[in-house]
């Protein structure tokens, strides 16, 4: 899986990062300050980008973590199969793979979409 | 560790959480020696409750240890607050050790509670207090943010503005004379927070704390109040604080026996539930 190793310290909300092997998006990074003695801790809270889940993590700043790498990529639906599920051809590749369409977003053939993909796994952007 | 509290993170019903939160105590300081002094005074307890048939190391309570308190009182809450939520996403319940009174608002905002009940001498209802927001006279003020309803039981003091804010729907006040005929009504889908500032007990029985109030509760009007709450089965977090070291051990003793109590009783609820 394409992925990269920073340190907790270098991420912010916003960011990508693995936890529990999940591809996760941070929603919430706070930190605790060290004292004279022990180091600095930081708790991220995130979503997973494919699963939605919420996840936490608390970690010493200066911990090695996974950031995996997300592409963000660009569609057009070429046919819609079901309520949640659509053909979208890729428009940089041109390669049609088929999508399952987030519940409150309703896509017509020729809607072009963005989405986000990591190997096999994609999600449309509302 | 809190005595009796030797289960696995990964399988406690409850955690302990040490907050040593003391920078806006605006009499007498100490607050930070709180989450230390009431595991040591608990350690003459005994394991067994026999009102309940029940031994404190059978209930799944783990000690998360203490989340160490700097001077920035709203970062240090920021962060307070995801430990906590950590707590409720393992499906446990918070039992947080003060530090003075603000912390339970990271309590009250990882619960958001339908309900906040506190037992405590002082309304806490201030907008601020000397400038500061987070001052530990704005407790319930902060807590009304996340909560629809505040229960203040045994205040018996605050200013002529907390008292009109008091007034309001939203909050009920019960003397410390009320107490021992109040019983909780919360409806059936109603979550509850309970905070106990040790200051609602008369200074008498808990002299170990920042700002004592004369007039107030018994400790077993308090243990009946903790327990009539408990028993409802509502709670999804609690808290003991304003507990210092500046007395003999009174203080954190009723403090360390009202967070076994509240858990006795709560876990004998969830038991019957099953």
């Amino acid at each position: 899986m394409a992925k990269e190793q920073k340190e907790v310290r270098d991420l912010q909300e916003g960011n990508y990062v693995m936890i529990d092997d999940a591809a996760c998006e941070i929603n919430a990074y706070s930190t605790a300050k060290p004292g004279k003695h022990g180091s600095a801790k930081a708790r991220i809270e995130a979503e997973g980008v494919f699963d939605g889940k919420k996840r936490s993590l608390s970690q010493p700043v200066d911990a090695k973590i996974w950031v995996p790498i997300i592409n963000r990529k660009q569609g057009q639906v070429v046919s819609v199969e079901s309520d949640d599920v659509a053909q979208v051809m890729d428009l940089e590749t041109y390669d049609t793979i088929t999508i399952k369409t987030p519940g409150d977003v309703s896509l017509s053939p020729d809607d072009e979409i963005e989405y986000l993909e990591m190997e096999e796994q994609r999600k449309i952007l509302e | 560790m809190f005595p009796g509290a030797s289960a696995d993170r990964e399988e406690a019903e409850y955690v302990v959480v040490g907050a040593p939160l003391d920078v806006s105590t605006t009499f007498q300081p100490g607050a930070r020696f709180g989450p230390e002094r009431i595991r040591r005074f608990a350690r003459t307890y005994d394991d067994y409750d026999a009102r309940t048939d029940r031994h404190f190391s059978d209930l799944g309570v783990h000690d998360h240890g203490d989340v160490r308190a700097w001077d920035d009182a709203a970062e240090y809450l920021e962060y307070l607050e995801g430990v906590l939520t950590d707590v409720r996403w393992d499906d446990a319940v918070p039992l947080t050790l003060g530090g003075e009174h603000t912390v339970t608002i990271a309590g009250v905002r990882a619960v958001d509670p339908d309900v906040f009940v506190c037992l405590d001498a002082h309304l806490d209802l201030r907008e601020e207090y000397d400038g500061n927001e987070l001052s530990h006279a704005t407790v319930t003020r902060h807590a009304l943010d996340a909560a629809d309803e505040a229960l203040i039981l045994g205040a018996r003091t605050g200013s002529e503005a907390e008292y009109e804010r008091a007034a309001e729907a939203d909050v009920t006040v019960v003397p410390p004379e009320s107490v021992g005929e109040w019983s909780p009504e919360f409806d059936a889908d109603e979550s509850v927070y309970l905070s106990v500032d040790i200051d609602g007990a008369d200074p008498g029985f808990a002299p170990g704390t920042g700002t004592m109030e004369p007039f107030g509760l018994t400790p077993r009007e308090m243990r009946d109040a903790v327990r009539d709450v408990a028993d409802t089965g509502a709670v999804e977090g609690f808290d003991v604080v304003e507990v210092n070291d500046r007395d003999d051990g009174q203080a954190a003793a009723l403090g360390g026996k009202l967070l076994r109590e509240f858990v006795f009783a709560d876990a004998a609820v969830a038991d019957s539930d099953d």
